[in-house]
C-alpha cells in the first residue's frame, strides 16, 4: 500500500506502488514520468525549422506538409509503440507471474509465466550501454532438467529502477514465493 | 509514526551494507584495499599470467581484501561471473584484435572502466602483462581518475627489432607515472627498468609461485628400467624447440633406454615430428599435444628428468613445477632461470645442443649410479620456496606502500609525460591524457557518480560471501553461480533490515 519515490538509472524520478492483495498475491507498479511538454515542443520545433529551411531554399511547399505529417505520425508512433508509462509485475503465488507494460497511448502488452515454469526471482547484474546495472529478472526452469536454470526474463526493462527499488520489490516477491 | 521510524532504520541499515565501503575510499590509510586486477589474459584462456592473477586474487581475498578482475569477453562468456570465494570477474564486451589482446582507441573503454571503478569503490588498479592492451588502457584511465596504480610485468623483451622498440616506447609512456611496478625476477626487473627508463626504487621483485599440493611426486608411475625426459612447454621458437630437435636424435642413439615425453602445442611441432620421422623414434618420443593444467602433474610424474630449453624466460614456472614433482631439472641458463632454484636442484647449461647434451648425460649417469636426490627430498625442498600466500603477503606490502603515496595531479602528470618520455611520444601522450581528462569530465556530467549503484560486496572487509556457504561455487560450476550470489547477497540485506 506504499507509494514511494525512487529514481531510475538515469536519475529520473519514478514511483513504485506496491499493492499486497493478500499473502499470496502482490502487484508492483513502477511508473516513469510523463512525456515532458518541453521535450515534445523542442522536437517539433526542430523538425519544423529544418523543414522551413529546406523550403526557403527550394520553395517546394510539399516539404512543409510532409514535415507536419511526419511530426504527427511520429508523435503518435512514439506514444503508441515506444513510450511506456507504467510497468507492473503481478505475482500470484499459486498461479504465476504476469508482466504488463502500459504505453502512453493506453495500449497494454501482457506476458504471463506459469508458476510451474518459474524457478526463482533474483536481482542480477549486467553490462548495459557502457554501464553496469542491476536488474530484476525471473529465472525459468530448463524444460528437460527442472533443477537447472534455463532462460532469464528481465522485468521493468523500460523503467530500469535502481537497486534500492529493486530490493523492495525483490523482498516482497520472495515473501510471496516462499508462502506458496 | 512507528512505521516511519522503521523505514528510517531500514534505510540506514541498507545504506550501511551497501555503502559501508565508501568511508575507506576517502582515507586510504586503512590496511584493507579494494583491488581491481586488469588484464586481457584470464581464464578460460590458459597460461602463466592467467593462473598468476587467479591465485594471487584468491590469496588476497583470504587476507581480507576486496578483489575483482576485469578482462575482455571470451566468446560466449561475457558479463559478470563469480568464481570461488566470491571473486567477481567482469568480462567486458570489447573487440579482440590480435593474440587475445583487445583493440584500442584508448578512449572507448573509459565509460565502462569508470563505471566499474566507481561502483566497486576501487582504490588500487593492478594491471598485468605488457602484452595486454586492456591493462595499459586501465592504467591510463585509472591515473586520470586519480586512483593508485600497480603494474606487473611477466615477460622479457629485446631492444633491437622494430616491434620491441615500439612496445618499449609504449611501456615507457605507460609506466612513467605508474605508482609501482612488480617484476617476477631480478633479470626481469633489470630488463623492465632499462626498457621503461624507470627509477629502480619503484620496481619490486615478487616471484611467481606454484601450488605445491597440486604437484606432488609419485615415483611408482615411472617406467622401470627406462629413463624418461619430460618437456612441457609451448612448441614455439622462444622456448628453444629447435635445440630440443637437435638433442633428441643425439641422445636417443647413444642411450637405448631413453624416452622423451613432450607436452604442448605450437607451430614448432612440425620440427619435432620431422625428427621423429627421420630417426624412426615413434616408440620413444611421445608427443601429447596441448595439455590442460590439471593433466600436467600426471605427465610430470612419469619422468626422471625435466628439460627446459627456453631461449628467453622471465621466471620459469615450468621448472618449479617439474622440481616440485621430484624431477631433476636441466635447463638453459637464460633470463631469470638461474635465480629460480637452488644450485643443487638444477643443472644449468648454455643454450646450445652440445652443452645441453653434456648436462643431460651427466644427469643420466648420476641416475644410473643412483646418486640423484630422491623425489620426495626434492619436493620437500621446493615446497617451501614458492607459495602463493607468500606472494600475496609481499604484494600486500606493495599495496600498503602505494596507498600511502600521492597520485599525481593532472598538471604534474603532464609534466612527467612531456619531460621523461621523449619530445614526440611525450607530447602525443600528454595530449591524449588531456583528452582523456576532458572525456572524464563529460562522463561525470552525463552520468554522475550518484546515479551509479554501489555494488554489493562479495569479498573484502564487508564481504557477504563468507557468511553464506554456497554449494555450487566451484571453478567448474561457476557458469551459473552468479545468480546464487545475487540471490543470497540480497537475501542477506533482507535479513539485515528485518
Amino acid at each position: 500500500m506504499s507509494d514511494e519515490a525512487f529514481s531510475d538509472i538515469n536519475g529520473n524520478r519514478i514511483s513504485l506502488d506496491c499493492q499486497r492483495h493478500s499473502d499470496f498475491c502482490g502487484e508492483f507498479t513502477v511508473s516513469s514520468p510523463k512525456l515532458s511538454f518541453l521535450k515534445v515542443t523542442g522536437c517539433t520545433c526542430a523538425l519544423w525549422l529544418c523543414a522551413y529551411t529546406i523550403f526557403f531554399f527550394t520553395e517546394v511547399t510539399e516539404v512543409l506538409s510532409v514535415a507536419i505529417m511526419l511530426s504527427l505520425v511520429g508523435m503518435m508512433g512514439h506514444l503508441h509503440f515506444l513510450k511506456i508509462d507504467h510497468e507492473s509485475l503481478l505475482v500470484i503465488g499459486s498461479l504465476g507471474i504476469q508482466m504488463t507494460s502500459s504505453y502512453a497511448s493506453g495500449r497494454e502488452s501482457t506476458t504471463f509465466i506459469e508458476m510451474s515454469k518459474v524457478k526463482d526471482v533474483v536481482i542480477n547484474e549486467a553490462i548495459y550501454m557502457q554501464r553496469v546495472i542491476y536488474y530484476l529478472c525471473i529465472l525459468l526452469k530448463e524444460p528437460l532438467h527442472p533443477n537447472e536454470v534455463g532462460d532469464i526474463v528481465p522485468v521493468f526493462q523500460s523503467c530500469k529502477p535502481r537497486l534500492n527499488c529493486l530490493i523492495e520489490i525483490y523482498k516482497q516477491c520472495q515473501e510471496i514465493l516462499a508462502q506458496s | 509514526m512507528g512505521k516511519k521510524k522503521e523505514k528510517c532504520r531500514k534505510k540506514t541499515l541498507l545504506q550501511k551494507t551497501l555503502d559501508g565501503t565508501t568511508p575507506t575510499l576517502n582515507n586510504c590509510i586503512s590496511q584493507k584495499h579494494k583491488i581491481c586486477m586488469v588484464s586481457d589474459f584470464f581464464y578460460p584462456n590458459m597460461g602463466g599470467v592467467e593462473s598468476h592473477i587467479y591465485q594471487l586474487s584468491q590469496c588476497l581475498i583470504e587476507r581480507g581484501h576486496k578483489v575483482i578482475i576485469v578482462t575482455h569477453a571470451y566468446g560466449n562468456r561475457k558479463g559478470i561471473r563469480f568464481l570461488t570465494k566470491g571473486l567477481k570477474v567482469y568480462y567486458l564486451p570489447l573487440k579482440v584484435m590480435y593474440n587475445q589482446s583487445t583493440a584500442t582507441t584508448i578512449f572507448h573503454s573509459l565509460p565502462l572502466l569508470r563505471c566499474i571503478f566507481v561502483r566497486e569503490c576501487i582504490t588500487i588498479v593492478h594491471s598485468h602483462s605488457s602484452f595486454s592492451v586492456l591493462a595499459h588502457d586501465a592504467l591510463f584511465h585509472a591515473k586520470t581518475m586519480g586512483l593508485h596504480t600497480v603494474f606487473t610485468d611477466h615477460s622479457l623483451f629485446g631492444f633491437a627489432d622494430v616491434s620491441s622498440v615500439l612496445t618499449n616506447k609504449l611501456l615507457t609512456v605507460s609506466l612513467c607515472d605508474t605508482n609501482h611496478i612488480i617484476c617476477v625476477s631480478f633479470t626481469s626487473k633489470e630488463n623492465t627498468v632499462l626498457r621503461g627508463a624507470l627509477n629502480p626504487e619503484i620496481v619490486s621483485v615478487i616471484p611467481n609461485a606454484v601450488d605445491p599440493t597440486d604437484f606432488t611426486p609419485d615415483p611408482s608411475r615411472r617406467e622401470d628400467g627406462k629413463i624418461t625426459i619430460v618437456v612441457i612447454s609451448r612448441l614455439v621458437y622462444r622456448k628453444g624447440i629447435d635445440l630440443l630437435a637437435g638433442i633428441i636424435p643425439k641422445l636417443c642413439l647413444k642411450h637405448p633406454d631413453l624416452n622423451f615425453i613432450i607436452g604442448g602445442e605450437g607451430p614448432k611441432r612440425l620440427v619435432i615430428e620431422e625428427v621423429r620421422e627421420k630417426y624412426q623414434l615413434h616408440e620413444r618420443v611421445r608427443l601429447l599435444g596441448a595439455l590442460e593444467h590439471r593433466e600436467v602433474r600426471n605427465v610430470l610424474v612419469q619422468g626422471h628428468i625435466f628439460l627446459n630449453t627456453s631461449l628467453t624466460e622471465a621466471f620459469c614456472m615450468a621448472i618449479v613445477e617439474g622440481a616440485s614433482c621430484g624431477l631433476q631439472v636441466v635447463s638453459t641458463k637464460v633470463g631469470g632461470i638461474p635465480e629460480v632454484l637452488p644450485e643443487d636442484l638444477i643443472i644449468l647449461c648454455e643454450p646450445t645442443v652440445k652443452s645441453l647434451c653434456e648436462g643431460l648425460e651427466m644427469v643420466i649417469a648420476k641416475e644410473r649410479a643412483g646418486n640423484l636426490l630422491s623425489p620426495a627430498a626434492i619436493h620437500n625442498r621446493v615446497k617451501t620456496l614458492y607459495t602463493w600466500r607468500n606472494v600475496a603477503k609481499r604484494t600486500e606490502k606493495v599495496y600498503d606502500r602505494v596507498a600511502k603515496e600521492v597520485v599525481l595531479t593532472i598538471d604534474e602528470r603532464l609534466h612527467r609525460l612531456m619531460f621523461s618520455c621523449g619530445p614526440v611520444a611525450g607530447c602525443i601522450f600528454a595530449f591524449l591524457a588531456v583528452l582523456d581528462f576532458l572525456l572524464l569530465l563529460l562522463l561525470k556530467w552525463l552520468v554522475p557518480e550518484s546515479y551509479m549503484d554501489r555494488a554489493v560486496d562479495a569479498t573484502g572487509p564487508h564481504g557477504l560471501w563468507r557468511q553464506w556457504s554456497l554449494p555450487r561455487a566451484s571453478p567448474n560450476g561457476e557458469q551459473k553461480s552468479n545468480y546464487h550470489l545475487s540471490h543470497s547477497s540480497v537475501e542477506l540485506l533482507n535479513d539485515a533490515s528485518c
